[in-house]
């Protein structure tokens, strides 16, 4: 089965000046999973959008079954059998299943009149190709994301793929839905169709993947089966670098009262029976995989989800959190996970994003704000978190990734608060900002703020946090200190909760 | 079966049904033939409206100038016929001020499309525009000089029924007009890329752009037959009042969208049908003729009627409200 | 990341703003320049226009819509609308008149005080038809435009209930006061208008409420994250609209002395959409001096045109007709300036 399906050959591509893939090569065969990893910014889009047909690269050429291209276009890609399933799914919410599969077929063949039997069929068809038996009437947008994926796969096999690329095809998924999705690839691989499977996620894409491609900078650093690769490898190829850990500098908790204790907290049906404390200038690390209670806890601590029963005690006082204001009265802060929706206003200047939690702190007993405090205090914290911009007046949509999260950190620091909760602060962040967020949480901590780190990147738990709780069907399953446990281990016991 | 109990059409025409038993009860007279066919030539008009309008809103858009359209096309074909001599019937009439919602509705449409802007924003304009047209370079008095095809109009009546009170009344000719141009739409709805287009933009529109559906054209379709069904209604409302007004339907825009909404139409765009749109306008119009039957007075029944919109739309906001808390994570549980 | 950034604008996609923004600066300097065209174009053509006397009657005119189109504009901000705002001024002056009438026996010789009591009631109702609007939008979740829409029948179906459809008039002398004397040569509905019109501009621009509601407009889910509250916020602007609304009411009435259910429904919502949308307006941003220009512009526009046609038989409607016009060339001419730099 070593047929060759499409061969990429010394394509660089540049934008405005600026290399954005820089001479890769590379094929694909008949029938291989090939991961292909990278971080923002590292051309990873770039070569998805090329093989789409919707870039042109400025060098190189394009094979695919043999057939040379200098470039191709949306049409040529799709009749070559190459489908892309971007991030979002590209679905109808408000339509049915049958017809978000079907529908392209009729577009497609430039008809004007709908035939619901034919959609049917094709959509019962694709569905079948997929080997799965959703409802064909149901309401795309009342489906779990998994079930999404797959009705957007179902439409990308009706098109007669051969190449399916998947774009971080697991960001919404649960552990369960993953190892379908994966059944599903392999069976696809049986049929002799290959994948493109792009992700950030090494551990996947060790699991699922033939081989393995990783672009840095826009260059192909590494090409190599997926069997001799270690998920350390794969990181030094990534980052470029190994990250030293001996330089972050730990702060033993102290042996005092604790800053914040929770005790025997329950919010149906996410999480129950949760308690855990908090000592001064520790930072804790809560752990799960999506679906195990671990964002719903933060929000319910944060006053978004308020628990419905339980007691939080923060500096040896009881509160009572009911809703957000409750909880930043009380000094909890919550840099959210997803920051586009709900840590930042976009179009709005960096110094409004920056000043919105101490708003009426900087105002006059008539609530008046001055520009000058303002742009003062704004300043001083872009100083002060390294923002990169040319002044504070931008909206915080001209930013990178990176910057706009120190935007989302400054704006809570600034508040001042004594417990900060943090949902998956290095999510979509460069490498350099990633490390200097890491200082950031341990030097927040020696000062005595309490910090709760969310995530499911073992390296950054177990690099920054002092303890690590780990939460399985809504409940606290294990604990681990940090210099008791490593990563593999700690992989091993977070995947295992699937069971 | 159980789709169709499940359904917002089935709850108005169930919520249409009590309010009709409730009047009834109060007052018989309420199902009379004669009050029946009252409201159904009460609704013909509003219902062609507002299936243009039906259409609008699922595409995610919102249009007021409608309204202004139909006074135009109505009133300038009239005084054009009325300046040429003619003296025939409601056809050609029909024909001219179709053209003419046509031609404003592509223009719009050109408006909206090439210079990406809101069609809320242009309808804002537009509608000033229309109606300042008609006032200004047509004519700024209602017209009662009818061509002898029309005169009559408003009791040519397929089924007669001598009533009482009202006199001779019965089933009025235009409900043929309502009923192909429903079929027409509701097919076009369901049968046409041009109608799954428009769910699609109502859904997501940047979506409906990648998967291949021209938005262009369907925009430019979708304003040109909203300003076609304008004009229908507007000559037909004035055929039923016997005379011709250039301000038709002026403040009336919100009314209809209000009963498209009722009928299930999401405001956001991507929900909608011809069958809920039709009981929404007819059960408007129960409320407004039953409250007389139930012996309200004249001046409490927009009060009544405000009432029951103020409920009608609070009602799904609470229900969303309810299930909150467990649709805030629409992820599948871990088990 | 790209992919998500998309899918968050698109999530916040304004119904009444689809991909479009503005930058409101561009828009204070189109209007100014449009404005100061059309003046000198009147005052070219029509002598007449640039005397003392139609200066003043266009001052005397303009302040109702005016504070019609402020208090659709705060709507718009907090990404809403407010098409009850003309049934608030109408019930709002109605419940004033009333009380008017029915206090009239015990305040002789205080008719003074009486219509101050009167206009106190007044903005309590303002108040009132706000804070409705408040509760449906920001507590209960309807829809702004819904909200509205159904609260702006319910308002007028009110009016009409309690005056059975009739007008009220024969309201004491002091009660013209507002409409018809000036200060220093201004009027004082003027003057009221760019009083309200200021404080409006420093509460907007200058105080955390007008920061947080412009926040709110931007990104409801992340000023809730950030601690806003988005329902007293929204409850607040409603109020806020509502009492502007009251205002524009009162100016009315003492101008007409006379209250009527009916009076501008046809045509104020519309028109203070227009000023609103004209200004510039767009959910989380917006000026108020935009607002304030684009009311001058259309009171130019149908003053103008109104000497211009004098003579010509419905000369007054062609001011409809060319607000039409130049409301879509402005919006065209903003987006081909925007699309000319690479905004748009």
């Amino acid at each position: 089965m070593r047929e060759e399906l499409i061969r990429v050959e010394h394509v660089s591509k540049y934008f405005a000046g600026v290399k954005a893939l820089d001479d890769v090569s590379f094929s694909i065969n008949r029938g291989e999973i090939r991961g292909l990893v990278g971080e923002n910014g590292s051309g990873k889009s770039t070569m998805i959008k090329i093989i789409a047909g919707v870039y042109e690269p400025d060098r190189g050429d394009i094979y695919i079954n043999g057939k040379h291209y200098k470039r191709l276009t949306p049409i040529a890609s799709i009749q070559e059998g190459i489908q892309v399933i971007y991030q979002d799914f590209s679905l109808f919410p408000n339509l049915t299943v049958a017809e978000n599969i079907g529908i392209n077929r009729v577009i497609s063949k430039g008809g004007r009149v709908v035939n619901w039997k034919e959609v049917y069929e094709s959509a019962k068809e694709g569905l079948s190709r997929v080997g799965t038996d959703i409802s064909l009437d149901a309401i795309t947008g009342k489906l779990p994301a998994a079930d999404r994926q797959i009705i957007a796969i179902a439409r990308a096999l009706l098109e007669d793929a051969r190449l399916i690329i998947m774009d971080e095809p697991t960001t919404a998924l649960t552990q369960r839905e993953i190892q379908y999705l994966f059944k599903t690839i392999k069976d696809l691989k049986k049929q002799g169709i290959s994948i493109l499977f792009v992700s950030h996620k090494l551990n996947e894409v060790k699991e699922i993947s033939d081989s393995v491609l990783i672009f840095r900078d826009g260059k192909k650093v590494l090409d190599q089966e997926a069997e001799e690769l270690d998920i350390k490898t794969m990181e030094y190829y990534m980052t470029g670098r190994r990250i030293d850990t001996s330089s972050i500098a730990y702060s033993e908790p102290e042996e005092a009262p604790p800053l914040l204790k929770v005790k025997n907290l329950n919010l149906n049906p996410y999480f129950s029976g949760i308690s855990f404390e908090l000592k001064p200038k520790e930072v804790l690390g809560i752990t799960g995989l999506l679906g195990s209670g671990r964002t719903e806890l933060a929000l319910s601590l944060f006053g978004e989800l308020p628990a419905e029963s339980g007691e939080i005690w923060l500096e040896g006082k009881e509160i009572f959190i009911r809703r957000n204001q409750d909880a930043i009265k009380e000094g909890i802060a919550y840099v959210p996970e997803d920051r586009i929706n709900e840590g930042l206003f976009l179009e709005q200047p960096i110094s409004d994003n920056l000043i919105v939690t101490i708003a009426d702190y900087l105002a006059s007993k008539l609530g008046i704000i001055s520009n000058q405090a303002k742009l003062k205090t704004a300043e001083e914290w872009v100083d002060r978190l390294e923002i990169k911009t040319p002044s504070v007046e931008n909206p915080v949509s001209s930013l990178s990734g990176g910057n706009q999260q120190r935007v989302v950190l400054a704006k809570w620091l600034a508040s001042n608060p004594k417990l900060l909760i943090l949902n998956g602060p290095t999510v979509g962040v460069d490498v350099g900002s990633k490390t200097a967020i890491h200082e950031l949480i341990r030097d927040l901590a020696k000062q005595g703020m309490g910090i709760i780190l969310i995530s499911d990147d073992i390296p950054e738990l177990i690099q920054t946090c002092n303890r690590i709780l780990l939460m399985r069907n809504g409940k606290i399953a294990e604990e681990f200190q940090r210099e008791k446990v490593n990563e593999e281990e700690l992989h091993r016991h977070l995947v295992a909760a699937k069971s | 079966m159980k789709k169709i109990l499940n359904s917002h059409e089935f709850v108005v025409f169930l919520i249409l049904v009590i309010i009709s038993i409730v009047i009834g009860l109060r007052n018989p007279l309420f199902f009379s033939a004669s009050a029946i066919f009252d409201i159904i030539r009460g609704s013909i008009v509003y219902c062609i409206m507002a299936l243009g309008v039906l259409m609008v809103l699922i595409s995610g858009n919102v249009d007021i100038s409608f309204v202004a359209i139909a006074a135009m096309a109505s009133y300038s074909t009239h005084m054009l016929l009325l300046g040429l001599g003619y003296t025939g019937g409601i056809g050609l009439y029909l024909v001219i001020a179709i053209f003419f919602g046509l031609l404003v509705g592509l223009a719009m449409a050109f408006i909206t499309t090439q210079f990406n802007l809101p069609i809320f924003y242009v309808s804002l304009g537009y509608q000033t525009l229309w109606y300042g047209f008609n006032l200004f370079f047509v004519g700024r008095a209602m017209n009662f000089d009818l061509p002898e095809g029309l005169v009559g109009y408003y009791s040519r009546f397929l089924v007669r029924v001598k009533d009482p009170v009202a006199g001779e009344t019965g089933l009025h000719v235009s409900v043929i007009y309502l009923l192909v141009i429903a079929i027409f739409i509701w097919w076009l709805l369901k049968y046409t890329t041009f109608g799954r287009g428009l769910y699609a933009m109502g859904g997501n529109r940047e979506v409906a752009i990648r998967a291949g559906f021209n938005v262009k054209s369907i925009t430019y379709l979708m304003l040109a037959l909203s300003g076609g069904l304008a004009a229908v209604a507007g000559v037909i409302q004035s055929a039923y009042s016997r005379f011709f007004n250039p301000v038709l339907f002026m403040g009336q825009d919100l009314d209809v969208i209000a009963a498209v909404v009722i009928g299930g139409a999401a405001i956001t765009g991507g929900r909608g049908s011809v069958i809920g749109t039709i009981l929404g306008v007819v059960l408007i119009q129960v409320l407004n003729r039953g409250l007389i039957f139930m012996g309200v007075s004249a001046e409490w029944q927009k009060m009544v009627v405000g009432l029951v919109l103020i409920i009608f739309v609070s009602i799904p906001a609470i229900a969303e409200r309810r299930q909150g808390r467990l649709k805030y994570f629409p992820v599948s549980k871990e088990k | 990341m790209k992919v998500n950034q998309n899918m968050a604008e698109q999530k916040r996609d304004k119904i009444f703003s689809r991909g479009f923004k503005f930058n409101i600066e561009d828009r204070v300097l189109l209007l100014s320049v449009v404005l100061i065209v059309l003046v000198i174009f009147f005052g070219v053509t029509k002598e007449r226009f640039l005397t003392v006397n139609t200066i003043r009657s266009m001052a005397f005119q303009c302040p109702e819509i005016g504070l019609m189109g402020l208090g659709m504009a705060i709507a718009m901000i907090v990404n809403g609308i407010n098409l009850s705002i003309n049934d608030t001024a109408n019930l709002s002056a109605l419940v004033a008149g009333l009380s008017l009438i029915e206090l009239a026996p015990l305040f002789v010789g205080y008719e003074f005080l009486l219509v101050i009591i009167a206009f106190l009631i007044a903005i309590g109702m303002g108040i009132a038809c706000g804070a409705l609007n408040g509760l449906l939008i920001g507590h209960i979740g309807v829809p702004p435009i819904l909200a509205t829409l159904a609260s702006l029948t319910l308002y007028r179906g009110i009016s009409v209930a309690v005056t059975g459809g009739k007008t009220l008039t024969g309201f004491p002398e002091e009660l013209s006061v507002i409409g018809y004397q000036t200060v220093l040569g201004v009027p004082i509905p003027f003057i009221i208008f760019l009083v309200v019109g200021v404080l409006m501009y420093v509460v907007l621009e200058h105080t955390t409420f007008g920061f947080k509601v412009r926040m709110l407009g931007t990104n409801p889910t992340a000023a809730k994250f950030s601690g806003i509250d988005n329902k007293s916020i929204t409850m607040k602007v409603y109020i806020l609209s509502g009492i502007l609304g009251a205002i524009a009411g009162i100016i009315v009435m003492s101008r007409t002395n006379s209250v009527a259910y009916e009076y501008g429904t046809r045509a104020y919502i519309l028109q203070a959409l227009l000023i609103s949308v004209l200004g510039g307006i767009s959910p989380g941003f917006g000026s108020i001096i935009g607002v304030l220009l684009a009311t001058f512009t259309l009171q130019v526009i149908s003053t103008g045109f109104n000497m211009l046609l004098l003579g010509v038989r419905g000369s007054s409607f062609f001011k409809d007709f060319s607000w039409g016009i130049i409301f879509i060339v402005i919006l065209i001419i903003d987006h081909l300036m925007h699309r000319r730099r690479g905004i748009g």
